[in-house]
């Protein structure tokens, strides 16, 4: 009777956090979309620049959110690449070559790494451009490069553990197949291991995304500025949306002013889901591409 | 010692000792095995004959853990060597001694990219040259009628008796020069396990086959030899 009730009350919790949860989602999206709906159009992008002619960089935007939104992108863009190599090599070791008390050690730092305080990063990131601009150039600041080394040293642990897990959890028997057919330890990798890892690894990129898309302490410290129009170069600042969203939250002047700060959060999420449906669209091509490739 | 039946061997192991994770699974192990002929390793589960088939093509040195002492030598184009000398490459003995699991286990890809993989793995280019090696083997282990139609199709597509005999093909396209077989019927009904068996002793005037089992009949039907494992050796045989 006892273990009756504590199973329909287990299933009661279950739903109840379930409920809670959607419901919170629910509750911050209609805020946001009431708060910011009525910044909804094409000028909160481009101003007063037509459109075509912004997107061509033919002419710059000045009180519109496009420089915002390409330093961004090109934020995302550049942590990611420099942490998916760097990443996904060191899940393989970890997973595939590491033993033993390298192995702890290693899990142990990557750990550590995965804690440290994105402030902490952002602040490592400011002293490194610090320091260049001493020792080695004075054109060298903070800037869009060193922001996204510092974002992606932040997001490499996701990398890492989720490519290590896929490949940990690769079963005995998919593990051995090619190994015994005579394929050499890099091939049963290359051939099998990693295409069969895929999806995780690529959940693991796609949290990577996020965490760069929505970090503000790393970049307000190493290169993210109010006002610097689109990106010019690696070594110049930039603009980014949550940067923005920060700024304008914290310095508004008029009611107009703040709309346009949800007008901008919005934009943000849908920037986020466009990213995440690319990065699960190019999954599943290249699951497909890597197991069935002729 | 016999000069006639000596040469008949094609694998030998002597003192053979296997422990995994520090807890030993083998015990001084010594065991022939004659070539062309059908061995079939018997006994309760946990005695080691996984463990016993994977010391012969040195898959148990991808396995965490694991560790071997003994010698193990086999007759590799007629010639006796040492598996575990430095002057035998791995993947050189994969392909020379295959392996099948007891669970079929085709790769997430076409029928015909499965049986060509083995033969990519080994650098072989020539597509001609594959395709008629793939239409050879599969001849040989009476699939080919039933899959000719469909070799772009997916390889998990198949019945399960038919993906263990697409995992056999695949092994013994790089024309092994023995076969180990993890209980490779276990998983499969009645009629596939019989096709299995009738395969498995039409192969046997090509190479020397080792079949790990726990059935009683079906080791009487196929077998030349049965060896019993208990208390980490051999017990009868």
């Amino acid at each position: 009777m006892r273990r009756g009730i504590l199973e329909k009350l287990t299933v009661w919790f279950s739903w109840a956090a379930g409920v809670t949860l959607l419901s919170a989602v629910s509750v911050l999206l209609c805020f946001l979309l009431l708060k910011g709906h009525e910044a909804l159009n094409p000028a909160l992008i481009f101003g007063e620049t037509p459109p075509l002619r912004a997107l061509l960089l033919r002419e710059r935007v000045f009180d519109g959110l496009f420089p915002a939104v390409a330093g961004t992108l090109s934020l995302i863009t550049l942590s990611i690449a420099w942490a998916i190599p760097v990443g996904i090599t060191t899940g393989i070791y970890l997973a595939e070559y590491a033993e033993g008390r390298v192995k702890s050690a290693l899990d142990a730092f990557f750990d550590v790494l995965a804690g440290i305080p994105s402030i902490v990063v952002g602040l490592f990131g400011f002293a490194a451009s610090v320091f260049l601009h001493r020792h080695f150039s004075g054109r060298i600041g903070p800037c869009l490069l060193i922001s996204s080394i510092a974002l992606s040293f932040l997001v490499l642990p996701y990398i890492i553990r989720t490519t290590q897990a896929a490949l940990e959890g690769i079963p005995r028997d998919v593990r051995l197949t090619a190994l015994a057919l005579g394929a050499t330890r890099l091939q049963n990798i290359f051939l099998v291991l990693l295409p069969k890892s895929l999806s995780g690894i690529m959940s693991g990129i796609v949290l990577a995304i996020g965490r760069c898309a929505e970090d503000t302490a790393v970049i307000m410290l190493t290169g993210a500025v109010a006002s610097a129009g689109i990106p010019k170069s690696l070594l110049s600042q930039y603009e980014a949306l949550p940067f923005y969203i920060y700024y304008i939250s914290s310095q508004y002047t008029d009611p107009a002013e703040l709309t346009r700060g949800y007008g901008a959060s919005i934009l943000l999420l849908f920037l986020c889901a466009a990213l995440f449906s690319a990065a699960y669209g190019i999954r599943k091509g290249l699951t497909h591409f890597t197991l069935y490739r002729p | 010692m016999n000069h006639s039946a000596d040469d008949n061997i094609k694998i030998r192991v002597s003192d053979l000792s296997f422990s995994y994770r520090n807890r030993p699974v083998l015990k001084n192990v010594t065991a022939d095995f004659a070539e062309n002929s059908i061995t079939a390793i018997t006994g309760p589960s946990g005695v080691g004959k996984s463990s016993f088939l994977m010391t012969l093509n040195r898959l148990w040195e991808d396995l965490p853990g694991a560790s071997m002492k003994g010698k193990v030598e086999i007759r590799l184009q007629g010639r006796f060597r040492d598996i575990y000398d430095r002057s035998m490459a791995l993947t050189e003995l994969r392909k020379k001694v295959a392996m099948v699991f007891q669970t079929p286990n085709p790769l997430p890809m076409s029928i015909r990219k499965n049986m060509a993989f083995p033969l990519k793995l080994a650098g072989e280019r020539d597509k001609t040259a594959i395709n008629a090696r793939i239409e050879e083997t599969l001849r040989m282990t009476n699939l080919w009628d039933e899959v000719k139609d469909r070799l772009e199709d997916d390889a998990r597509a198949l019945s399960g008796g038919q993906q263990q005999r697409l995992c056999i093909a695949r092994a013994l396209i790089l024309e092994p020069e023995a076969l180990l077989l993890d209980e490779p019927t276990s998983s499969l009904d009645r009629g596939s396990t019989v096709i299995i068996e009738e395969l498995l002793t039409g192969l046997k005037e090509r190479l020397t086959i080792l079949v790990v089992s726990h059935y009683l009949e079906q080791v009487m039907r196929i077998s030349d030899r049965v060896l019993e494992f208990a208390d980490e050796t051999i017990v009868s045989g």
